[in-house]
């Protein structure tokens, strides 16, 4: 006479997985929505984090779009804008922060000072000190081969590629000790390759030391050691600004001044690329938003073809949270597995991006990072769980509403 | 005690509202068996849902043993569903996807009134007494209607409420499963002493009650 006993949860549970299994056409298409929803979800978030990574280190490796130098300065033309030149003409700071021109998305300032006898290399051999703020650089940190493993301090100097110290070892610079803390990649360009880059903290902490050894050809005058001056900056454009508009709208703002246009063709891929990643995310809200919307326009349609056993329930005892935890677990259970799906399917997408995307972008040069294993599995684990929490949403407002009727309207089956 | 005074319901159609119960006074004590008759669309059935707390009434008040019961809140009527009635609908109203022993266990596992070995163990004890002790695994949809029907009135039981209230309980059984459902349902009520109110158009099974309500037009007539 015994019988196998079952929880309360086991039952709200089972009849949901039982109504889903009783309309398996209209399962399945739920499921199969949600799995793209998903899918686009997951691959969408992990290629943009991933693009948005390899841009970093990728994009901002082919230098700045534009430099911007003291007008009358001397500027070599280099195949990529990753420092500014030595000139001993000299900027404002705070010109751009001052300026604020829409098409610029960021300014990174620099500060050169080629000096002679400063103990770096050999005795004669002149060096170009670079500062720069860490905050805004994009043009010297992607670049790095190899750091030591803690952040950048005051005291710091990351060498170019044509330069030769261990990492960590001391640096003496006018006499003064200084940790190398990074090496660059090679590059190709001179100054960036024969440089040595400190924090504006460090340069200015060498300001004195190196107003008595400017180097010939340079700027003798050394006037980028005063204070709140600065030998020129690196500009990237906001995306989708046309270059040559930015160029225009730069030399309208500020006086003194001269643009050096970098490589045009690399901005346009750069200022694309970005435009990609926002339509991805609007793609991806929208995905998100129809679900919602998919999911309790069909759960509207299930509950009113379950009225008679909510009614039933309900006359029985069940709580209208009760009811309306049991359609939620059947949204729940749904989009869930639709999102686990769609997680599957997001992998094989990707295995698509990879031939395409991907290879393109490493022909052009571009090295593509995907986002770590961990990263990957949390987008992962989030696209179902953002699933789950969609369909729940979804299927509440129906659910709440039938757990509102009277049993005898819902087991008459009245609208 | 069952009391209600002034019980009215009205329902909106297109044509405007439509009076289902229009004023109805009515007492039964406690332990007795009685009968609602009265024609298909008399309004017999509306006023069991008001009775039951299945349907809010558009006047009037309810009492179940000194409870108002549509004065309760959302939960403490669930509760009282749950606890206090016990319901026999004229429909086969086990649900598909469950087999029997946990269609009559669910109300107490619902109401949280027994725990889960207590309840599976009285749900077994019910369905053996209804002579389904061998079924207890089996879906609805595996048994016979009358079957089926005693099943409810297991589930009805289960959480040993104070009033069983069946609607036309026997309305698709043949004549022989008929008798055997009424048996049971008068053996609950002369042996536990249980409220019994059924709602029928039978007039013979109307004449075993200790107490006939005759409706029409949504008033009593008799």
């Amino acid at each position: 006479m015994a019988a196998d006993r079952r929880g309360l949860g086991w039952l709200l549970a089972s009849l949901a997985l039982q109504n889903l299994g009783r309309r398996r056409a209209r399962s399945f298409l739920l499921i199969a929505a949600v799995a793209v929803a998903s899918g686009v979800v997951f691959t969408g978030a992990t290629l943009m984090r991933s693009i948005d990574r390899s841009m970093e280190i990728g994009f901002t490796r082919m230098g700045a779009d534009m430099m911007v130098a003291p007008e009358g300065a001397l500027t070599n033309i280099t195949a990529a804008l990753l420092t500014v030149e030595p000139t001993d003409l000299v900027l404002d700071a705070d010109l751009f922060a001052k300026a604020g021109i829409a098409s610029v998305r960021r300014a990174a300032p620099q500060k050169i000072a080629r000096v002679e006898h400063s103990g770096i290399g050999s005795h004669h051999e002149s060096a170009d000190l670079i500062g720069f703020d860490p905050a805004l650089d994009f043009t010297i940190r992607p670049w790095l081969v190899e750091k030591l493993n803690r952040d950048l301090q005051p005291g710091d100097v990351i060498l170019g590629a044509g330069r030769d110290a261990p990492l960590g070892s001391q640096l003496l610079i006018f006499g003064k000790p200084h940790i190398v803390y990074g090496r660059l990649g090679r590059t190709g360009v001179g100054t960036h390759e024969r440089g040595v880059f400190m924090t504006f903290q460090t340069f200015d902490g060498l300001a004195a030391a190196m107003g008595g050894h400017a180097g010939h050809g340079g700027n003798g005058s050394l006037a980028v050691l005063q204070p709140g001056k600065v030998s020129g900056f690196l500009v990237e454009l906001a995306p989708g600004a046309p270059p040559l508009q930015a160029r225009f709208a730069i030399l309208s703002s500020l006086k003194g001044i001269k643009v050096v246009t970098g490589d045009t063709t690399m901005s346009g891929i750069r200022q694309g690329l970005a435009a990609l990643l926002d339509g991805i995310l609007a793609l991806t809200v929208l995905m998100f938003a129809s679900m919602a919307l998919m999911v309790s326009v069909l759960f509207s349609a299930i509950v009113t073809e379950r009225r008679a056993e909510l009614g039933l329930l309900k006359s029985i005892g069940a709580r209208r949270s009760q009811i309306v935890g049991m359609m939620v677990i059947e949204a729940v259970i749904a989009t869930g597995v639709g999102g686990a799906l769609g997680v599957v399917l997001g992998f094989l997408a990707m295995r698509l991006y990879e031939r395409s995307l991907v290879y393109y972008l490493e022909n052009m040069g571009v090295p593509f990072a995907w986002l770590a294993t961990p990263q990957v599995v949390a987008f992962a684990l989030g696209a179902i769980a953002l699933s789950s929490i969609i369909g729940a949403l979804g299927a509440l407002t129906p659910a709440w509403r039938a757990s509102r009727r009277d049993p005898y309207d819902l087991v008459r089956g009245e609208s | 005690m069952l009391t209600c005074i002034g019980l009215r319901k009205d329902y909106v159609t297109e044509r405007g509202a439509v009076a289902a119960v229009a004023g109805i006074d009515l007492e039964v004590a406690a332990g007795r068996f009685a009968a609602i008759i009265g024609r298909s669309g008399s309004g017999k059935s509306s006023l069991m849902a008001m009775i039951g707390g299945l349907s809010r009434p558009s006047a009037g008040q309810v009492t179940v043993d000194g409870t108002d019961i549509w004065g309760l809140s959302e939960n403490d009527l669930a509760a009282f569903r749950n606890r206090r009635i016990g319901y026999v609908f004229q429909f086969a109203s086990l649900l598909p996807t469950l087999r029997l022993v946990d269609n009559v266990a669910l109300p107490a596992l619902l109401g949280r009134s027994r725990d889960g070995t207590d309840a599976y163990g009285r749900a077994a004890e019910l369905l053996a007494q209804m002579g389904l002790g061998d079924h207890l695994d089996a879906y609805p949809s595996e048994v016979s209607a009358g079957e089926q029907r005693r099943a409810v009135i297991a589930r009805a039981l289960i959480n040993d409420p104070a009033m069983i209230l069946a609607d036309e309980p026997t309305s698709d059984l043949d004549e022989q499963t008929e008798i055997e459902i009424m048996d049971e349902l008068l053996a609950v009520n002369r042996e536990r002493g249980t409220t019994l109110v059924l709602v029928t158009h039978n007039l013979a099974l109307a004449e075993q009650a200790e107490q006939i309500v005759h409706i029409a037009g949504g008033g009593i007539v008799a």
